[in-house]
């Protein structure tokens, strides 16, 4: 019997994304589902610890995204963790929305779509693997402190004013770890 | 050409989601217009990314949610797929040009037909003012309509004020702003804008509410963490 080659397992999980695109493939998305639902439901979790049911829904709504956006994911502008990222932090944007007592009339799904990318570039696909791997290397040696205030504003989901006020520190020390960590990972170079 | 953007700040928080929706509103209409800030989001999302893929792992049986899941996919597909046109207003191409304006695509779910469809009330002669929505102790979300070579109203806010240049342009002691601008004063700037003698103006613009800002999340939350700790109250 012939064997299936063994892929690595970002690699498998490209292929099961367009599994789902081309021929509705319910095992590829049970596969994407096992190793995506634990992220998604911990990165709701940090923003609301204890929210159990918030987080299961969250992670149900985006897994169904993926089910129904599947054929709309470009490869070659954003890798599936960025992709799948997005979808997550529109989904928590959008239930915090819609289960508040302060509802908003803003539609979040209008205010992320604009990003539109031009036809792809082999110039930018290449300059996109390198800013990808620049990041995940520089994240392994930030310093804790410039981390700790990275990973408030993008899990907990917190402005850098209400990270400020957590920690108990000066707006501008918050301002300054970010940039400086923004600026080792070569994410912005000041204008 | 686009001189004023976001600070790092913004973006940043925008990229994480973690930014209050109405300033999202002026976010997401500058990158309409700046091509500069959509690579710099592109980059801050792949930050989010790699945070994302760290975030630690419970060790919780996902099982039964899992089944759960599979179970509504089989059953009730119709349900779980969206048609395109779901939650989205009819856009009409050519109503959408009959004041010769573009609306921006962030707009959209407010403007479906043209600004001049908008409630605008008059403040003076030669401004106008068009409330988008209020945020219940939150911000205010409005446009305002002013004629050329007309100055702005002076106004005392106490919260931050975000303008985002739409159509036109005005210019103040600090510079001249242009068609996707993005201006963000704190109370205590005072300044008066005047509109070029060109054309009218139209800005977006987002106050915040006179009261302290408790944060968006932790407003939000508040009826949630009610629900869901019903006795840690
Ligand atoms: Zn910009």
């Amino acid at each position: 019997m012939e064997r299936a080659p063994l892929l690595q397992p970002d690699e498998q999980r490209l292929t099961d994304i367009s599994a789902i695109a081309e021929r509705r493939d319910q095992a590829a998305l049970s596969r994407l589902f096992d190793h995506y639902v634990p992220k998604i439901r911990s990165f709701c979790l940090a923003a609301q610890p204890g929210a159990n049911l918030m987080a299961d829904d969250i992670a149900q709504e985006v897994m169904i995204r993926i089910w129904n956006k599947a054929h709309t994911y470009k490869p070659e502008s954003a890798s599936l963790n960025t992709w799948v990222f997005t979808l997550a932090r529109n989904a928590r944007i959008d239930y915090l929305r819609k289960n508040s007592r302060h509802q908003s009339d803003i539609d979040p799904e209008y205010l992320w779509q604009n990003i539109v990318d031009e036809n792809a570039d082999p110039f930018k696909d290449a300059q996109h693997k390198r800013d990808q791997e620049r990041i995940q290397q520089g994240l392994n040696k930030l310093p804790p402190d410039q981390k700790e205030v990275l990973l408030k504003v993008y899990l907990e989901g917190k402005t850098h004013k209400e990270a400020a006020e957590e920690l108990s520190l000066p707006l501008g020390t918050i301002k300054s770890r970010v940039r400086l960590a923004l600026h080792k990972l070569t994410i912005y170079i000041k204008r | 050409m686009i001189n004023y953007h976001p600070s790092i700040e913004i973006l940043t928080d925008y990229a994480a989601g973690s930014l209050p929706l109405a300033h999202s509103l002026c976010v997401s209409t500058h990158l309409e217009h700046c091509n500069e800030c959509q690579q710099q989001i592109k980059k801050l999302e792949t930050l989010g990314a790699h945070l994302f893929d760290q975030g630690h792992t419970e060790h919780r049986q996902l099982s039964n949610l899992k089944d759960s899941f599979f179970k509504r996919l089989t059953e009730e597909p119709e349900d779980l797929v969206e048609s395109p046109q779901a939650n989205k207003k009819p856009v009409n191409e050519d109503v959408m040009q009959w004041d010769d304006y573009k609306i921006p695509n962030s707009l959209r779910q407010f403007i479906t037909k043209g600004y001049n469809e908008l409630n605008w009330m008059r403040l003076s002669p030669s401004f106008k003012i068009a409330t988008l929505y209020n945020e219940e102790g939150g911000a205010q979300v409005a446009l305002t309509r002013i004629k050329a070579g007309a100055h702005m109203p002076v106004h005392t806010h106490t919260g931050d004020e975000i303008t985002l240049v739409l159509q036109g342009a005005f210019s103040d002691e600090s510079g001249v702003y242009r068609k996707g601008d993005f201006i963000n004063r704190d109370a205590s700037h005072k300044h008066q804008p005047i509109v070029t003698k060109d054309a009218e103006c139209i800005c977006l613009t987002v106050l915040d509410a006179p009261i302290e800002f408790t944060g968006w999340f932790a407003r939000l939350l508040n009826p949630l963490i009610r629900r869901y700790h019903p006795h840690s109250h």
